[in-house]
């Protein structure tokens, strides 16, 4: 049991807050899998246009580690599978039946949950397509069957913007949470760590049973799991660490108590171009228009499947990824102030965590797709080792990644990073560096290197 | 401004590819993002974005270094009127070293911005902003009676060499305004050494700066020295004000901390590097007052609190150590290379009575030393985690 207070970090001011209730949303006519987010994977489809799936069924498996498939989000027809450039598979769409049939796969007791050991439960997984809810780190990628982690980091204490509450979340899911925890501790060696923020008031969070307990507080990143796993056991050569989201391991227990995949999630429809921001209860894999029509205010919005330091820009029809639980709605801004460098700015229409104008320190800010600046060689004052609560220091490590140092790179702790940990930086960077692709540049060498 | 926006929208087209200027579009593009903010969406990484960007940045630098500008005309023209035995207003006095600063910084500017704007165009690059604070730092470090001829030189020295060949803002290893400043130290040296080229005056009019003057007089204490002076106050507080003979932005100590004071508010300049420098200096100087008496070197009996307050000492560590690109960019480096500037700086003054002014010399030798204190800062850092690891 740890608490971790953490001082080097800034929680963004965004407007469009999500309110702490939860809508619940009408059923989407179509869901769909995005195959294309998973790196690190060479899918392989298992269905055809046209073939009636359960909710449950396989759609696609990786084809370097063949045991890995993906359960079908909803039960119907497969209704188009949409290409990308160069062929690549960028959709699998499903046409929902009004009665959707599901899977049924082995059910267990709750109190036998700890007990099923480590074969059993990779093998349920790997049967039920649930995989790939379980990442690794290094790299972020999906784990490996083959792979004992040394521990497993559940992070119920978002910080990152407009996240989903996990009080809200976990309302009514207990039971789920608790069973999913359970079946986590039959596949690492060590143990299986659970932090909520010290804000929480959920009883389940800091009562839960068969796991180390830990509590964060302090700015974003603290509630990245990257930073966690930094400060509590962290990541040496050689070392893996797994990692689950909370609404993964609500849906693992689900799995294991009822044999069944449940698609339902919470996610938060938020942002400065949301006309009403809140929780909403729906399904994985829904098309991005269900939730956003009628709920955007005018002009042109980018909608972004994720929070808007990490996310991934979607158009309307296509849809919310499989890792992500927000979905942002970021006004696209034209406008260019006249000398607006040299301006004394107001809290309204700057945002910046240095000095340098007279900025928002209380309250939301409006924030824009503007970059605010033009990109620039990188000049050091300092921004990134600001927003960065971790002993590794970017800027040199920045440099060793575009020298391709490999060694180099390792001992400055590349292993432990991935970009959602250095999001700020790149926010904060007066150069408009994004530190985020430098790294994962990085990790994709060391990934090759092997 | 609807219609200034709608000029820049309509010549566009003109420096776009396929128009008859395409070859210029660096230029219309750095015109155009002045003039009004650029609207470029993010694409990669973060989807938002803070506020600041370079031309801030170097803005930020700018407005610091005003008090300290303002200051350089007014003693301009102060010193002048001094020379000549009148009594004039501040104003006027501001006029007349306007008149002398104002043609050292628009040729400053003229040249640089001319070699940034060659250079983008034929790299297809965009002009960087770096040129905003060397072209107004250049004239800030010149006497003021320096050649406009010979500032064109050394700002084409101090852009060119010291900056261009290596890639533009971001990429250089030394200061380009201290590369200008070297260049007329060695190239020139009559015009930005001695005892004539600090004061606007008649002809013949001379008068030395307070650190050539203990190194000039062996055997005595420097501060009885100073007081001694009837030319000009050298009492620490008047130096502390500004109202001495010297570089034109370097004399006036309290406008450079103002500009420190903006600097490090807006987390732009490394406090770090600035208080290394003068923690660096006062170490060094305690330890030549200590070994004073075992010579008759003046030099070793000035007082640490005057160290900082003669020559340019201050100015170099607060507007010229801190650049970020040129100086060191670890943390622990900025402390070894602030207090290494001011170790140098003292050094030379007490040891090099030929060239009794060491600050800036003494930067332009540390940016050449700051990427070796990073890589040993960084090994050590790579060495503990390594040591962390096998926990």
């Amino acid at each position: 049991m740890a608490h971790i207070v953490i001082k080097k970090g800034h929680t963004i001011r965004i407007s469009g807050q999500p309110r702490k209730e939860i809508e619940i949303l009408s059923p989407p006519g179509s869901v769909a899998l995005t195959p294309s987010q998973f790196r690190y994977v060479k899918p392989k489809l298992l269905v055809r246009e046209g073939d009636s799936v359960r909710r449950g069924d396989p759609l696609f498996f990786d084809k370097l580690e063949t045991r890995v498939r993906w359960a079908s989000p909803g039960g119907g027809t497969v209704s188009r599978i949409v290409y990308g450039p160069r062929r690549r598979l960028d959709a699998v769409i499903i046409e929902l039946e009004k009665d959707e049939s599901v899977v049924t796969g082995p059910a267990f007791d709750a109190d036998k949950l700890t007990s099923l050991g480590r074969d059993r439960v990779i093998s349920t997984l790997l049967e039920a397509g649930c995989w790939p809810l379980l990442r690794q780190r290094p790299f972020t990628k999906i784990a490996s069957p083959d792979d004992t982690p040394k521990s497993i980091f559940v992070s119920v204490a978002p910080t990152a913007p407009l996240s989903p509450d996990s009080d809200i979340v976990i309302q009514g899911r207990e039971a789920d949470f608790q069973a999913g925890l359970d079946v986590l501790t039959n596949l690492t060696a060590g143990k299986v760590h659970l932090v909520r923020s010290q804000l929480s008031t959920a009883a389940i969070f800091s009562q839960a049973k068969n796991v180390e307990l830990h509590t964060v507080e302090g700015p974003h990143p603290a509630g990245n799991v990257g930073v966690q796993i930094h400060h509590i056991d962290p990541i040496k050569p050689g070392d893996v660490v797994w990692t689950v989201t909370l609404q993964h391991v609500i849906l693992l227990g689900h799995l294991f108590l009822s044999g069944q995949v449940d698609p339902e999630i919470v996610i938060t429809l938020g942002g400065p171009g949301a006309s009403d921001p809140v929780h909403v209860k729906t399904r994985m894999g829904l098309p991005i228009s269900t939730l956003t029509d009628g709920r955007l205010k005018t002009g042109e919005q980018r909608l972004i499947s994720g929070d808007p330091l990490t996310g991934t820009a979607k158009d309307s029809d296509q849809f919310l990824n499989y890792y992500d639980f927000a979905l942002t709605v970021l006004p696209v801004s034209h406008e260019r102030p006249f000398f607006g460098w040299l301006r004394w700015g107001s809290p309204a229409t700057k945002y910046t965590l240095t000095g340098a104008y007279r900025s928002n320190r209380q309250g939301t800010y409006e924030f824009s797709t503007l970059q605010n600046g033009d990109p620039r060689a990188l000049v050091p004052i300092g921004a990134w080792e600001k927003v960065l609560p971790m002993n590794i220091w970017p800027n040199p490590l920045f440099r060793a990644i575009l020298a391709n140092d490999v060694e180099e790179m390792e001992n400055l702790g590349l292993l432990e990073l991935d970009e959602e940990d250095v999001a700020l930086c790149s926010f904060a960077c007066p150069s408009k560096i994004d530190l985020g692709a430098t790294v994962r540049k990085g990790l994709d060498v060391l990934f090759k290197e092997g | 401004m609807g219609m200034l926006k709608n000029v820049m929208t309509a010549m566009r087209p003109t420096f776009q590819a396929g128009g008859k200027l395409e070859k210029l579009l660096p230029i219309y593009e750095a015109f155009d993002t002045i003039l009004f903010s650029t609207d470029r969406q993010t694409d990669s990484g973060p989807h938002i974005r803070d506020s600041i960007d370079l031309k801030r940045v170097m803005i930020i630098v700018v407005l610091a270094l005003i008090p300290a500008t303002v200051f350089g005309m007014i003693n301009i023209g102060y010193q002048e009127a001094l020379a000549q035995g009148l009594s004039r207003s501040w104003g006027a006095n501001l006029a007349a070293g306007a008149r002398v600063f104002i043609p050292l910084l628009l040729v400053a500017y003229a040249v640089g911005g001319f070699w940034e704007f060659l250079f983008a165009v034929i790299r297809k690059q965009e002009v960087d902003e770096g040129f905003l604070v060397t072209g107004l730092l250049i004239p800030l470090i010149m006497p003021p009676t320096l050649p406009l001829w010979q500032l064109v030189m050394a700002t084409t020295f101090g852009t060119v060499i010291g900056k261009m060949i290596f890639g533009g803002t971001g990429k250089n290893i030394f200061n380009p305004a201290l590369t200008a400043r070297a260049f007329i130290f060695f190239a020139y040296p009559g015009n930005i050494s001695g005892d004539k080229v600090w004061l606007l005056g008649p002809d013949g009019y001379s008068g030395a700066t307070a650190l050539s003057i203990p190194a000039t007089v062996p055997g005595e204490h420097a501060v009885r020295l100073l007081n001694s002076v009837q030319q000009f106050d050298f009492s620490w507080t008047n130096m502390f004000m500004g109202w001495i003979p010297g570089s034109i932005g370097e004399t006036s100590k309290l406008m450079i901390l103002i500009g420190a004071f903006i600097l490090i508010v807006t987390r732009i300049g490394s406090w770090r590097i600035m208080l290394g420098a003068v923690l660096g200096a006062v170490f060094t100087a305690s330890l030549t007052n200590v070994f004073s008496s075992y010579s008759t070197n003046t030099m070793l009996t000035i007082p640490p609190h005057y160290h900082l307050v003669m020559g340019g000492f201050l100015f170099a560590a607060v507007f010229m150590a801190t650049d970020p690109v040129s100086g060191s960019y670890t943390d622990r480096g900025r402390w070894i290379y602030g207090f290494m500037i001011g170790l140098l700086t003292v050094t030379i003054r007490a040891v090099n009575p030929a060239y009794p002014e060491g600050a800036m010399l003494s930067v332009l030798l540390m940016n050449a030393f700051s990427p070796l204190i990073d890589y040993y800062v960084v090994k050590g850092h790579m060495k503990r985690r390594i040591a962390h690891y096998a926990k």
